[in-house]
């Protein structure tokens, strides 16, 4: 016998109130972008597109746009790989796993503005660790600007993100690995197979739900990456590192243009919702038996 | 195939690549207790040759409004959340209700879209219920969108548990609440750490509505404290690591004492394993 529904409504009341006013904000935001804005004051008066347009007649929204396909590719394809060969590593080694694990995963407790103080040091080109290390082995640093340089900014800041979120990776793909026999591996090792096709051939393709999460909760990552940009380099060198919701913010609140922030906000919830409900559905239907 | 080969390459492999990700970490703390003329010098990797924890109190003074701030909002925000988070997990796993999938559903959506999309409505919301530049405000705030996360998390581990056990309670005419609080809470206690853990993470790194919901330090949280000591001080790396090691401690602290619940948490946070 289970609790009836009656009885017990008010354990969901509060959640059900807190993931309305989440929706309702979604829509208010919905409702705001298609709205014509007087600066901060709200008409209320239908815009139609007019928003978007403006939006979409920059030529900054166009290079956000393409940053932030930038951070997808460039952040979630080496996150994922290295995650999963180390787990592959790991699987190995049991005795030295948990120390490794840690070494890795231990960024994942810091914060994005810890880790853009942290990384914003070390990429310095006149007193970065980076370049006093190099500088030490003989190198002319001269031209190494790292951060500096508008060609290979958003490289270095997505490589700062990278070392936070390897140990993410490599979790979700040790419980996956686990999670297959061990007889299956054993006997692709007795057939002969290198370990190169034992790990792309064999267990790649039987750890697909493994890299689902992983590279759909890396995508999501990069629509966050707000703080890191701010702390880091302010989107710049120009706005070579700026993307959508660092210019949101500054839509907003610098330029006091509400239309094209809330605009800009729901250019990113349409990219957001087109992995994240997808997603969703699947997580639900393996995880509610 | 040598296996020792590929163990001892593969054991190479890790110890390089363990380096490169202890680096950054061990310059960061090495280079706050050195003095300003050794930091000048730009020898990071050098042991300190007089350590200075005076770098400690200059970056503490500078943060601990900061730090009060974060514990008066982070604790209270990450309870409520929990608590009323366990309970409509209880309530989803547990009763008898038909539409179940589909708040789960909506729930799980809610906590995976970035929250950076509702910064305006926010602000908006809580300008008008004039809660800005308040502990209250971000209290709300930060309840309202970590709610999502404390009931999956929960709910992942109450799934778990044995249905007999419930149904036998409920045949002994345990009430709902008593079973929750006598019974329920006792047996998934990891799982209540593992959720607190991750929303109390989630809360204290936050930074975007740390900024645009308080104007001045009154009521500040640590981290837009520490971004600000970094614009302030240019060159000053010793005091702005020292910062960074200030503020980072509590998590890694909780990191390295409940790795395993850290690691459960993220596991059913994100991937509902």
């Amino acid at each position: 016998m289970k609790y009836s529904k009656a009885y017990g409504f008010v354990f969901l009341t509060p959640v059900v109130i807190a993931v309305a006013v989440i929706y309702g904000m979604i829509i208010w935001n919905l409702v705001a972008a298609f709205t014509v804005w007087e600066g901060m004051r709200a008409t209320w008066k239908f815009a139609g597109f007019l928003n978007f347009g403006n939006l979409f007649e920059l030529r900054r929204f166009w290079v956000n746009v393409q940053n932030n396909f930038l951070w997808l590719f460039f952040f979630i394809v080496p996150t994922t790989l290295l995650g999963f060969i180390l787990a592959y590593l790991f699987h190995g080694l049991r005795r030295a796993e948990k120390v490794f694990r840690q070494i890795f995963l231990y960024p994942m407790a810091l914060a994005f503005i810890v880790t853009g103080t942290l990384w914003a040091w070390m990429y310095d080109p006149g007193s970065g660790l980076i370049n006093s290390i190099l500088g030490g082995l003989g190198i002319n640093t001269a031209k190494l600007g790292w951060i500096a340089l508008p060609n290979i900014a958003i490289f270095c800041m997505i490589f700062s993100a990278f070392w936070q979120y390897v140990g993410f990776a490599l979790v979700i793909y040790m419980g996956a690995i686990r999670g297959l026999s061990d007889a299956m591996i054993e006997a692709a090792n007795i057939d002969g197979a290198g370990h190169g096709r034992i790990l792309f051939q064999i267990i790649f393709p039987n750890v697909g739900h493994g890299t689902l999460i992983c590279t759909t909760m890396l995508a999501i990552t990069t629509m966050k990456v707000f703080d890191l940009v701010w702390i880091m380099t302010g989107g710049g060198p120009g706005i070579r590192t700026e993307v959508l919701p660092y210019m949101m913010y500054r839509m907003t609140y610098s330029q006091h243009n509400i239309g094209m922030g809330a605009a800009t906000s729901i250019v990113i919830l349409v990219l957001a919702a087109a992995m994240v409900i997808p997603y969703s559905k699947w997580a639900i239907s393996k995880w509610v038996r | 195939m040598g296996d020792k080969r590929f163990k001892a390459t593969s054991i190479v492999i890790l110890v390089i690549l363990a380096a490169m990700w202890l680096l950054p970490i061990y310059a960061m703390v090495n280079t706050s207790i050195k003095s300003q003329e050794e930091v000048a010098a730009q020898e990071y990797l050098r042991l300190p040759r007089k350590v200075m924890f005076n770098n400690y109190l200059t970056a503490f003074r500078a943060l601990r409004v900061g730090l009060v701030n974060s514990a008066v909002i982070t604790l209270p925000a990450t309870a409520i959340c929990i608590f009323l988070g366990s309970l409509a997990g209880y309530y989803l796993t547990m009763f008898e209700f038909k539409r179940s999938q589909l708040v789960f559903f909506w729930i799980v959506v809610a906590s995976f879209l970035p929250y950076q999309i509702v910064l305006i409505p926010i602000t908006t919301l809580i300008g008008w219920l004039n809660l800005m530049n308040s502990y209250v405000g971000l209290i709300l705030i930060y309840v309202i969108l970590n709610i999502p996360m404390g009931t999956l998390i929960t709910a992942t581990f109450f799934m778990k548990m044995p249905v007999a056990m419930q149904e036998a309670a409920a045949l002994d005419g345990c009430k709902p609440f008593l079973f929750y609080r006598k019974i329920l809470v006792p047996v998934s206690i990891p799982g209540m750490v593992s959720a607190a853990i991750l929303v109390f993470v989630q809360i204290y790194n936050e930074f975007l509505l740390a900024i645009a919901l308080t104007r001045g330090p009154k009521i500040k949280p640590v981290m837009p404290i520490l971004a600000e000591l970094k614009g302030s001080q240019i060159a000053q790396w010793h005091i702005q690591m020292a910062g960074a090691v200030i503020v980072s401690l509590f998590p890694l602290l909780i990191f390295i004492l409940l790795s395993e619940y850290f690691i459960s948490g993220l596991m059913a946070g994100y991937s509902k394993e």
